[in-house]
């Protein structure tokens, strides 16, 4: 009884979170001081032309109005119109959200390759020499501006040593000769699955680089929690009884306390995540990633009104949705999460 | 942060996913809300074709152009920005505006001559036989009626310059005769870099805009679009069939790479990725330049930035605060620090290179001494007031121009407060009452088509509602004489010159603006394209057709 | 019978201060004995020093707060620069004092303002439970739906760029996660018997938060604020990329970075100091929260003896 009310009521405020962050983000949007239909005409409009589009736009309508104007149309699917590009906005993010969700999960996938064994190794034995290295590692990650580090990685491997390259998801050779037929949008899985080996190797170098300076954070993160669940896992008296009885090193490190210690640590590699989307905005400003990151960032310094709205609201039904699904999940598992 | 919560951060990653997928599934049928025309559900953009890769033999000749922005619009009724290097392959006008250092001031494309009546209200052109627009329709003088009267039905972009036809005749096949309402340069608007286009009718009724903005063209042009990949790139081919012909060593495909990132565009161009590009980080140029596999064109453009002054807000409602910031700015340190090779100091409000400019005219040049002395005449001995100037953000020539500026003006006892901001908010913000705005707005301007009018009429005229005259500059004098000016350019060049530049001279004693620079074009291309000849009409664009790629 | 309850009351205050006041000395303590946190403490207040007495710790005071210098432009570190000249020709080291100024105050501010407005509210909530509790959790989940970064970029760029907007909007987006920790940390403390006591006497809900509850909060949110401070200086340098922060030509370590990228591969000098800044001051912060963090939690402090 409990658990289903406790259910009911969170779906609810859900619902009326999001229907707040739409309404706030619509006036922070139409704050912003600009001129949407100036914009939608273009460059040396005339006074007729922005008359014109301001009546198409329903920009002539009150505040409230164009606020459900926009949620009808929203609940139809329809996200808007960019300002700037003249497409609709679901179009631009069926462009570029693959992208940027490839670039994300791929720091992911560096958190958990590099984060996770550094970071049971590190706990298990703490205080040495690789623990050491490994703190002063994950701390400087979670210290280090992205873009900085972005600049340096290209500074390093693609002017000092060649070996990268600088900028975007395949190069122009590749997308004429070799093209990525677009399945999902992954550059990985559509070449792979293609078969397409060529490009795959070419998305594969375009891709290190972002997705390293993306993770790092994530991986400095994972590190630090990896290793302090880790270092209390092992204080456990069941370690000392694995031990004991013989069980290999590895075994008692990856498997018995690995298991204990990994729920925390998926809880930051969810935070990492949500964490990632906001920084993906600066990484690709610097690789000249086609994603989400570039297309809002231009958006906001462009005021374009529609894809700013709409795109804050996407990404926050993603956050609210993580959130209430978190939510639930410790509800089921943990009674006293109900009882509040 | 700390959460005490117990995941499965892993299925919840994997909903994402999952979600993810689903959105490819979707698809909303998109609203158009400017075109009437009935828009198609979008068709799903074909997978694209692989190009041959370059063999012994045929190695396919390929243009990459780095491009630095995307590109809005692919409609020609509408097409009105950055995608006119795009268009201007693939469609064709009626006249072609050449560039400077040519004989002759228009060349025939798409009419082979024209002629007009003594007051320039009745212009016939006489079309070239012979050409098919690339969906096979044939081109003739229907298709230019229709072409230039849907666009001027529209009134999108730049379709005002047809404001002045009031008719448009079909007399034959081939011959076509527009009657204007008043006197018009209809052979110089017919060459504009927009809204002149001739597109076949047929397939204009048929398909809608989206189609065109999915990737498709229905021009006479040598290039037709073969594959485009929103945000990344966009691929012409050669039409076959193009009127022109085709000789050996010219370019078969295009290739129009979006770079954003001007570092990126550089290495492209380094490293022999790119053909063509433009705007390469701006100190790096002479490096460029140095180099033997480049070519680095700079050229005048007709692009000029001015800093236009708040004529009713004190203390700039007085002539002579106005001129003395006019002596105040320091322009040859500035073109010498900042723009070097890629600007010239402006001579005026119309830009070198183009008819109607004078290298005659008064122009201000960095004197602090008079500055001072004219600042006490007004009353403002040791200067005393705050100025905000606005520019684009972003944009580091004018935050460096600004920068510059405040510091001498510091020397006058003038604090300048300089503001980037977006465009539009700027806008927005000169067009609200002149008391409350910006005292300068620092903004490019350029021409639609090649007349000094464009300058003179769009920022100096009388405007009753504020559009584009954000120095609020009203002087019935001034507005008759570039009025009547415009009236004799179709019918009397010589003498219209005359009278803008007496324009222009009112304006530069009345320091309605300070004309900082005139932008030159910088392109740079590797050496092993040859033909390519700059021409500031059409900014940015290359015409292929004119290219050939040497071995 | 009014003596006896004061003469309690005063009994219970005096026994906590005394038991706080021998916490707070183990801690510190402990903290003198980890060098990296003493080390990161110092290299803050260099950096805080170096910002405040930034005109007498350069030839080039002016340009540090923008007077140009064009014809000196772009020249790589020598002896006249240590650290090169930036597109205007001005010192970058002078750049680099002067920008200290406002990356670091943003840092300071943001976390100080989110307190303010995340403390108060979190406590409340904690405290009283019930309804407040629930609307101002539900406020706080409104904020936290937001993509911080979007949601401060949005906010700085509707109320245009300038120091104090781009404070105001990422503490906007920075206060939830106060009030959280807050009320957490009040749900707990409110059950101990101290606080079952105090009310029994009749002390006022206000008074028990703040001479009891607060008092008992205030060490982890100072570390939590401390490795804060890092992260909030992080994203004032974010948002200054972005253009939103400080105007040119104020400096700004954030905005040095941004407009130094198209230069960065071939003239580093500028964008790479800056982004080493950054970097060394929130590793610092993050150093010393790590170690504040493990000196206020007696299982984790190193031995004292």
């Amino acid at each position: 009884m409990h658990k289903w009310e406790y259910v009911i009521r969170r779906l609810a405020m859900a619902v009326v979170v999001l229907a707040s962050v739409s309404i706030i983000t619509f006036v922070i949007a139409r704050i912003i001081p600009s001129d949407p239909a100036a914009a939608w005409v273009g460059s040396h409009p005339t006074q007729e032309q922005i008359a014109k589009a301001r009546q198409q736009l329903g920009l002539d309508r009150p505040l409230y109005e164009q606020y459900l104007r926009y949620m009808r149309s929203l609940l139809r699917g329809d996200l808007g119109t960019s300002v700037r590009s003249h497409q609709p906005v679901a179009t631009d993010l069926k462009t570029f959200l693959p992208a940027t969700m490839e670039l994300v999960l791929a720091g992911m996938v560096m958190a958990i390759v590099i984060g996770i064994p550094l970071g049971v190794l590190s706990g298990a034995r703490k205080g040495g020499p690789l623990d050491h290295v490994t703190r002063l590692f994950s701390i400087a990650g979670v210290s280090m501006p992205t873009f900085w580090l972005g600049l340096l990685l290209q500074l390093l491997f693609f002017k000092r040593l060649g070996l990268l390259p600088l900028g975007s998801r395949v190069s122009t050779e590749i997308a004429l000769y070799h093209p990525v037929t677009r399945i999902t949008g992954f550059y990985l899985v559509d070449t792979a699955v293609t078969g397409n080996w060529v490009a795959f190797k070419d998305a594969l170098n375009h891709i290190i680089l972002p997705a390293f300076t993306l993770g790092t954070y994530a991986i400095g993160l994972t590190i630090r929690m990896t290793r302090s669940t880790m270092i209390e896992v092992l204080n456990e008296k069941y370690i000392l009884a694995a031990r004991v009885s013989g069980l290999p090193e590895r075994t008692v490190l990856f498997v018995l306390a690995l298991k204990n210690a990994i729920i925390p640590t998926i809880t930051v590699l969810g935070l990492s995540f949500v964490y990632s989307l906001t920084g993906a905005l600066l990484v690709e400003v610097i690789f000249s990633w086609p994603g989400l990151g570039t297309y809002v960032t231009n958006a906001v310094l462009s005021i374009d009104f529609p894809v700013i709205v709409s795109v804050t609201l996407v990404v926050a039904v993603f956050y609210v949705f993580i959130n209430l699904f978190l939510d639930l999940v410790q509800a089921m598992i943990d009674p006293r999460v109900t009882l509040q | 942060m700390d959460r005490e919560r117990y995941p499965s951060s892993v299925l919840a990653v994997g909903l994402l996913i999952v979600a993810l997928l689903a959105t490819q599934c979707t698809t909303p049928t998109p609203q158009p809300t400017v075109e009437e025309k009935p828009a198609e559900v979008a068709e799903a953009t074909a997978a694209p074709q692989p190009t041959e890769p370059p063999t012994a033999e045929a190695a396919p000749n390929i243009f990459v152009y780095a491009h630095p922005t995307s590109f809005p619009d692919l409609d020609p009724a509408i097409s009105y920005s950055n995608d006119s290097v795009i268009m201007s392959n693939c469609y064709e006008t009626l006249t072609f505006y050449n560039p400077p250092g040519s004989d002759t001031l228009l060349a025939p494309v798409l009419a082979t001559d024209w002629e007009t009546n003594e007051e320039a209200t009745e212009w016939t052109f006489h079309l070239r036989q012979g050409v098919t627009f690339q969906d096979g329709e044939p081109f003739n003088a229907e298709a230019v009626k229709y072409s230039i009267e849907k666009t001027k039905e529209l009134g999108v972009g730049a379709a005002y310059i047809w404001d002045a036809v009031e008719t448009v005749e079909v007399v034959d096949e081939s011959t076509i005769k527009f009657k204007l309402s008043y006197p018009a340069p209809l052979d110089l608007v017919a060459s504009a870099g927009y809204a002149a286009w001739i597109y076949s009718p047929k397939t204009y009724e048929q398909k809608g805009t989206e189609w065109f903005n999915e990737g498709h063209c229905a021009g006479t042009g040598p290039y037709t679009i073969e594959n485009y990949e929103r945000g990344s790139r966009l691929v012409m081919t050669r039409n076959e069939n193009y009127w022109g012909g085709w000789r050996a060593g010219q370019f078969d495909k295009i290739v129009f790479e979006i770079v954003e990132d001007p570092v990126v565009r550089q290495q492209m161009i380094e490293a022999g990725t790119a053909s063509f590009t433009y705007e390469p980080p701006p100190d790096n140029l002479p490096a460029l330049a140095a180099r033997d596999d480049l070519v680095v064109y700079t050229n005048p453009s007709y692009q000029n930035l001015l800093g236009l002054l708040n004529t009713h807000k004190p203390p700039l409602d007085n002539k002579l605060v106005r001129q003395a910031l006019s002596y105040s700015f320091p322009y040859a340190q500035f073109i010498e620090g900042v723009m070097q090779d890629r600007a010239t100091q402006a001579h005026g409000p119309v830009p070198a290179g183009m008819w109607g400019h004078s290298d005659d005219l008064l122009q201000y040049s960095y004197d602090l001494e008079k500055a001072k002395q004219l600042l006490a005449e007004a009353g403002y001995p040791d200067g005393g007031f705050k100025l905000l100037l606005t520019y684009a953000a972003g944009d580091l020539d004018e935050q460096q121009l600004g920068e510059l500026w405040k510091a001498d003006l510091a020397k006058l006892g003038i604090e300048l407060e300089i503001q980037g901001m977006n465009w539009e908010a700027q806008w927005d913000l000169s067009k609200s009452d002149p008391q409350n705005a910006q005292d300068v707005l620092v903004m490019y301007w350029w021409p639609d088509y090649i007349s000094p009018y464009s300058f003179l009429y769009s920022m100096f005229h009388s405007e009753e509602e504020i559009l584009f005259n954000l120095a609020y500059y009203s002087s019935p004098e001034y507005d008759q004489l570039i009025d009547t000016a415009y009236e004799l350019s179709g019918s009397d060049r010589a003498k219209a010159t005359d009278m803008f530049i007496q324009a222009q001279q009112i304006l530069i004693d009345d320091a309605v603006s300070l004309y900082f620079y005139d932008l030159g074009n910088t392109h740079i291309a590797r050496t092993n394209v040859t033909g390519y000849a700059d021409n500031p009409a059409y900014p940015h664009v290359v015409f292929v057709y004119q290219l050939t790629q040497a071995e | 019978m009014a003596t006896t309850p004061n003469v309690e009351r005063a009994g219970l205050q005096t026994e906590h201060r005394t038991a706080r006041f021998r916490e707070y000395h183990l801690m510190l303590q402990a903290f003198r004995r980890d060098i990296l946190a003493v080390l990161s403490l110092v290299v803050i207040v260099l950096f805080v020093l170096g910002a405040i007495l930034a005109p007498l710790l350069t030839p080039y005071a002016g340009q540090g707060r923008g007077d140009p210098n064009i014809l000196e432009k772009f020249r790589p570190p020598s002896s006249a620069h240590p650290l090169g000249t930036d597109y205007l020709g001005r010192d970058v080291w002078a750049r680099i004092l002067f920008g200290g100024r406002s990356s670091l105050s943003i840092g300071f501010l943001v976390v100080t303002v989110a307190s303010v407005i995340g403390i108060p509210l979190g406590a409340t909530a904690g405290y009283y439970g019930g309804w407040i509790d629930n609307l101002i959790m539900r406020i706080t989940d409104m904020f936290l739906a937001f993509p911080p970064l979007l949601l401060a970029i949005a906010i700085a760029a509707a109320l245009g760029p300038s120091f104090i907007n781009a404070m105001i909007a990422i503490a906007f987006t920075w206060w939830p996660w106060y009030a959280r920790l807050v009320r957490a940390q009040t749900l707990s403390l409110r059950e101990q018997y101290f606080v079952e006591a105090a009310r029994s006497i009749g002390v006022s809900d206000v008074t028990i938060i703040v001479r009891h509850i607060l008092p008992n909060v205030l060490a982890p949110v100072l570390v939590q604020a401390t490795m804060d401070i890092g992260s909030a200086i992080l994203t004032g340098a974010a948002i200054s990329f972005v253009g939103l922060g400080v105007r040119p030509p104020t400096p700004d370590w954030g905005e040095m970075i941004s407009t130094g990228r198209i230069y960065f591969i071939e003239r580093p000098w500028f964008a790479g100091s800056a982004g080493a800044a950054i970097f060394l001051v929130t590793l610092a912060f993050n150093l010393l929260g790590d170690a504040m963090r493990d000196v206020a939690d007696p299982r984790t402090r190193r031995a004292v003896a």
